[in-house]
């Protein structure tokens, strides 16, 4: 990247999502099939969140507008992060197929090419459009004046959470620099935590409610972020600041995972098994 | 038979080589238990939100209901795998029933859960959610009836969604799409009598409801004794009704599969 111009960065990332876009569109119905099937996937938990609003109205006094809003954080920051960072959700595979060693070779920056390698249209639309009707049903009916500080806040909390799940995923990806694999955990933390993300953390046991904070932050994805908008009661659980976190705990992960990132690229030594 | 007896003990052998996978997966019960149960505590808050219903039945019926998932989990894409690598050619010509391998395959892996990961989660449940015990003996002896009929509705079902391998190669958005709808109406996740009444009417006429919902109303003693010999002759139809239609699919595949030559 050095003697590139950001000019010829764009130029290539456009060249990149190109060829994305044409792969995809070979297979129109086979992806269009699994949008839909990511799509349907997605709105197993929002249905069920919406018969059980349907019978009992409010749980804790967040009724159905204020819980699908913070719902719909959780998918569109997802749908940000799998549009941009595709490539580093499937890093661990670039490692162990041995593809990762051509990126070396190329004279560009790594972790750009990691970025830019890859795109995932179904799994951002899928998320996407859950996200977006989640939103859209309620963005207007919770009470949030769409002011332009609101709207700036808005769009800086769906990338910073975008970049909250990059990172989570960029730290496993660095272990497989040393060819330590724990996809499946990583997996298992990443999508429960998710999962339990999907509700209030204050309906949970504080045990739970500090992991969502401090060790897989999630609930700045969607929990305080949503407190900033519309103050339930249950924010006087925890401390008023962490309404305003969600773009600095983004960037502190980002750079702290980016450190982790250069220290493992210099110990890396391939798989040696070059699949293609 | 043998031969299938053996099929099933290999199945359950390679279970037990993916130790990590084991723990994840029992942790992964445990969790979604625990975060589905903070829910409906959450929800129960609401005065008199459930209606007079006992929380610890409601916490009994998501505890039963998440062991019985990890159980029916099956390997959704293993015909399919054997569709794409050409494997499937070898498997036809073997002496066997392709279709008695694949249930002794899955039947393995069922044993494995079922000993490894039901009662091992079922004891945790106990200690930690305080589940209910069966209602009575007898109720008892009908959810395990009903339990193994109700995975076998699954399983036909699953095996139609599989067997489309033949024709489509790529079947994630079936199965996927499929996994949807089996979720939400067969009260894995919610309790159907939590439902409005224009969809419980709808998944009565499904075979959804016969998969969880049936045996966990037997547990918890909720259902009528005259009732429960119809649901049962219910889930019984059910399995004739879908494995005739995997029968159909099947022989049409086995044709389809000669035509392409493997």
């Amino acid at each position: 990247m050095r003697n590139s111009g950001f000019f010829e960065m764009m130029n290539l990332l456009y060249q990149y999502s190109k060829l994305s876009l044409k792969v995809t569109l070979e297979f129109k119905l086979d992806r269009s099939m699994i949008t839909l099937a990511i799509f349907c996937r997605e709105m197993i938990a929002v249905v069920v969140m919406l018969l059980i609003l349907a019978r009992f109205l409010h749980i804790r006094g967040w009724d159905m507008n204020q819980l699908f809003f913070l719902y719909s954080f959780l998918f569109l920051s997802y749908s940000l992060f799998v549009f941009i960072f595709a490539g580093v959700r499937d890093f661990d595979q670039l490692v162990h197929s041995g593809e990762f060693d051509r990126y070396l070779t190329r004279p560009r920056g790594l972790l750009f090419q990691v970025i830019a390698s890859k795109i995932d249209l179904p799994a951002t639309l899928g998320h996407g459009v859950v996200g977006l009707l989640l939103f859209m049903n309620t963005a207007f009916s919770v009470g949030i004046i769409w002011n332009a500080s609101n709207i700036l806040f808005y769009i800086s909390v769906i990338v910073g959470g975008a970049v909250i799940q990059a990172s989570i995923f960029m730290l496993t990806a660095v272990m497989s620099f040393w060819a330590i694999r724990i996809e499946n955990v990583r997996n298992l933390i990443f999508f429960n935590a998710r999962r339990i993300a999907g509700y209030p953390i204050s309906f949970y046991p504080s045990l739970i409610q500090k992991m969502l904070i401090f060790i897989v932050p999630f609930s700045f994805v969607n929990y305080f972020p949503t407190q900033y908008f519309i103050r339930r009661e249950d924010m006087e659980l925890f401390w008023d600041g962490f309404m305003y976190m969600t773009p600095v705990v983004g960037v502190l992960m980002f750079v702290v995972v980016s450190l982790f990132w250069r220290i493992g690229v210099r110990s890396y030594s391939s798989s040696g098994n070059a699949m293609y | 038979m043998r031969l299938y007896l053996e099929l099933a003990k290999k199945s359950f052998q390679n279970h037990i080589v993916y130790r990590v996978d084991y723990v994840a997966s029992l942790i992964n019960a445990i969790v979604l238990i625990f975060v589905n149960i903070a829910i409906w505590r959450a929800i129960n808050e609401e005065e008199g939100a459930l209606a007079g219903l006992q929380l610890n039945i409601l916490i009994t019926y998501i505890v039963i209901s998440f062991l019985m998932q990890t159980v029916y989990q099956m390997d959704e894409y293993y015909i399919e795998g054997k569709v794409r690598s050409g494997l499937i050619s070898t498997d036809l010509l073997k002496p066997i029933y392709f279709r008695l391998y694949v249930f002794s395959y899955h039947m393995g892996s069922m044993l494995f859960k079922l000993v490894m990961q039901f009662i091992p989660a079922m004891l945790l449940s106990i200690f930690l959610f305080r589940l209910l015990p069966p209602f009575s003996t007898q109720m008892l002896l009908y959810f395990i009836l009903s339990a193994m009929l109700g995975y076998l509705v699954l399983y036909h079902i699953n095996f139609i969604v599989w067997i489309s391998s033949f024709w489509f190669y790529w079947t994630f958005s079936l199965v996927t799409i499929k996994d949807a709808a089996v979720m939400i109406l067969s009260g894995a996740l919610i309790p159907i009598w939590f439902m409005p009444t224009w969809l419980i009417d709808f998944i009565e006429m499904t075979p959804f409801n016969a998969i969880f919902y049936t045996p966990i109303l037997i547990y918890l003693g909720m259902m009528p004794e005259d009732e429960i010999f119809m649901s049962i002759l219910k889930q019984v139809i059910w399995i004739l009704v879908l494995f005739s239609i995997g029968h159909i699919l099947w022989k049409r595949a086995a044709k389809k599969l000669v035509v392409q030559g493997g």
